[in-house]
């Protein structure tokens, strides 16, 4: 039984970029909808 | 009016006229064909990578390109003309006008694929007497696939600002399938394994045209008409 | 399409309060998959990844249907309305395939020793990728709108007829060519606390598409109304 592979860098950069990506989309929108109303 | 099949073929004929005269397509796809055999062959380390290893791939990425090529110019003649409408406002069913454009792009692509084969052929010294039959069914298969598809869709991205990137990036997607298969087949063929590892694929190519080609038809007017 | 201002406006403030919600929920979820649930201890954190990937494809394959369908109906009803859902849809989709692009290679890189494999997820995902932008960039370059309906509608409905080719294309594809793994992925059985994170992900990522969708389909209601206005408005 080998040992745990240390690679917590990768989820760490997948779960920043998830959030990133859904919080930023909602920022989007919701500027878009200040710029036009 | 005359029966959709004669509308088809007579605007099929016309295209082909048409590409005859110019003969763009033809001449930069087979362009296309040299330059792909020159670089894989002096690209190649002959004692690791056999003939059979590279040349499906080099013969499919050829024809690809030689059906884009094609398919870019498949409605060029009538947007040069600024005829686009009149296609649309002439009386023959819309099916007929898809039908006679993919007959005249198979044709090219099929010129084209008749002309490189050979080469190919020649410069990768592959017989293929043997494997004649199965590897024209294949080619023919895979070609109706992605040229059923990418007749329709430059229907659309002619009438768009940047239709030269626009076909290319709809058409990727559906070229795939019909591409992957052809190319495990026609490796397979040329490592002259047994026919029976083939019919898979072959099946699936076969289900992918008949899919593709109907719906194709059946929607087409939905492009053409206002 | 009617579309008065007001309307567009609040049907947008709706979508995002929904998404609002998702985002919150997105938190929740974070705090249960690296907290609440274990570890997979032959693959290290890294597998945690999977219950945002997994998700956010499963959301993206779900949501690509929705605009083939939709796209479908629209060109039997000619209903304005079912398009600008189709678009709609389609934009909310390309942010969970850009997820799901993402989040698989940064997931394949440690449990199996490559950024990139041609197995049948991610070779899917990829393809989502490129119909969802061909869409898009589709729409963006036919200025008119009937015309612009009509052709996304087409590719939408030719893309839905593609995933199940590509998914057999692969199939055939890996039958004979056993990929090789550097790590072995999670066991077919799934542990129920896994499980279960993966279906609360999904759930979350489901609430945020709604939300998604109805805020983007305001705003483009909106868009609508402005242009309808413009249009109307009495020249000075």
């Amino acid at each position: 039984m080998h040992e745990t592979p240390q690679n917590a860098g990768y989820m760490i950069a997948a779960y920043v970029v998830t959030a990133v990506v859904l919080v930023g989309y909602w920022v989007r929108l919701a500027m878009k909808l200040r710029a036009k109303s | 009016m005359a029966n959709p099949l004669r509308a088809a073929l007579i605007l099929a004929a016309r295209d082909i006229r048409a590409e005859l005269r110019s003969r763009t397509a033809l001449t930069s796809a087979l362009v296309f064909a040299a330059l792909v055999l020159v670089v894989f062959n002096f690209a190649r380390d002959p004692t690791r990578l056999g003939v059979a290893d590279l040349a499906p791939s080099a013969l499919w990425i050829t024809f690809a390109f030689g059906a884009m090529t094609t398919l870019n110019r498949a409605f060029g003649i009538e947007k040069e003309h600024g005829a686009l409408d009149l296609l649309r406002l002439a009386p023959m069913p819309r099916e007929a006008i898809y039908g006679g454009k993919l007959l005249a792009n198979l044709a090219f692509v099929f010129v084209v694929e008749a002309v490189a084969l050979p080469l190919f052929v020649l410069f990768f010294n592959r017989p293929i007497w043997h494997i004649l039959g199965p590897l024209l069914l294949v080619t023919a298969l895979a070609t109706i696939g992605f040229v059923a598809v990418g007749t329709l869709l430059s229907a659309m991205a002619v009438r768009t600002r940047f239709a030269e990137l626009m076909l290319p990036l709809l058409l990727l997607p559906f070229m795939l399938p019909p591409v992957i298969g052809a190319v495990q087949v026609t490796a397979r063929l040329f490592a002259d394994r047994p026919l029976s590892e083939v019919t898979g694929w072959l099946r699936l190519l076969a289900v992918y045209d008949v899919v593709f080609v109907t719906i194709s038809v059946l929607i087409f007017p939905a492009v053409a008409d206002e | 399409m009617i579309a008065d201002r007001a309307r567009g406006r609040s049907i947008t403030r709706r979508g995002l309060l929904i998404a609002g919600l998702g985002l919150m929920l997105l938190a929740g979820v974070y705090v249960l998959a690296l907290r609440f649930t274990p570890m997979e201890v032959s693959q290290g954190l890294a597998q945690k990844i999977f219950y945002l990937h997994v998700p956010a494809a499963w959301t993206s394959l779900l949501v690509f249907s929705v605009v083939g369908i939709t796209s479908a109906v629209y060109l039997w009803l000619r209903d304005e309305r079912l398009d600008l859902f189709a678009a709609s849809s389609a934009e909310v989709g390309v942010v969970f395939s850009i997820i799901m692009l993402t989040t698989g290679p940064l997931w394949a890189k440690p449990i199996w020793g490559t950024w990139w494999q041609w197995d049948a997820r991610l070779t899917l995902t990829l393809f989502l990728f490129f119909l969802f932008v061909g869409y898009l960039s589709l729409r963006a370059a036919v200025p008119d709108p009937g015309e612009r309906a009509r052709y996304s509608a087409v590719v939408a409905i030719l893309g839905f007829l593609l995933v199940p080719f590509v998914h057999l294309s692969v199939y055939l594809f890996r039958t004979i060519h056993p990929m090789p793994v550097v790590l072995k992925p999670s066991a077919p059985s799934l542990p129920d606390s896994m499980l279960r994170t993966l279906l609360i992900a999904f759930a979350v990522d489901l609430v945020l598409y709604i939300g998604f969708v109805t805020a983007r389909y305001g705003l483009g209601l909106l868009a609508h109304a402005r242009a309808a206005e413009l249009e109307d408005r009495p020249d000075a």
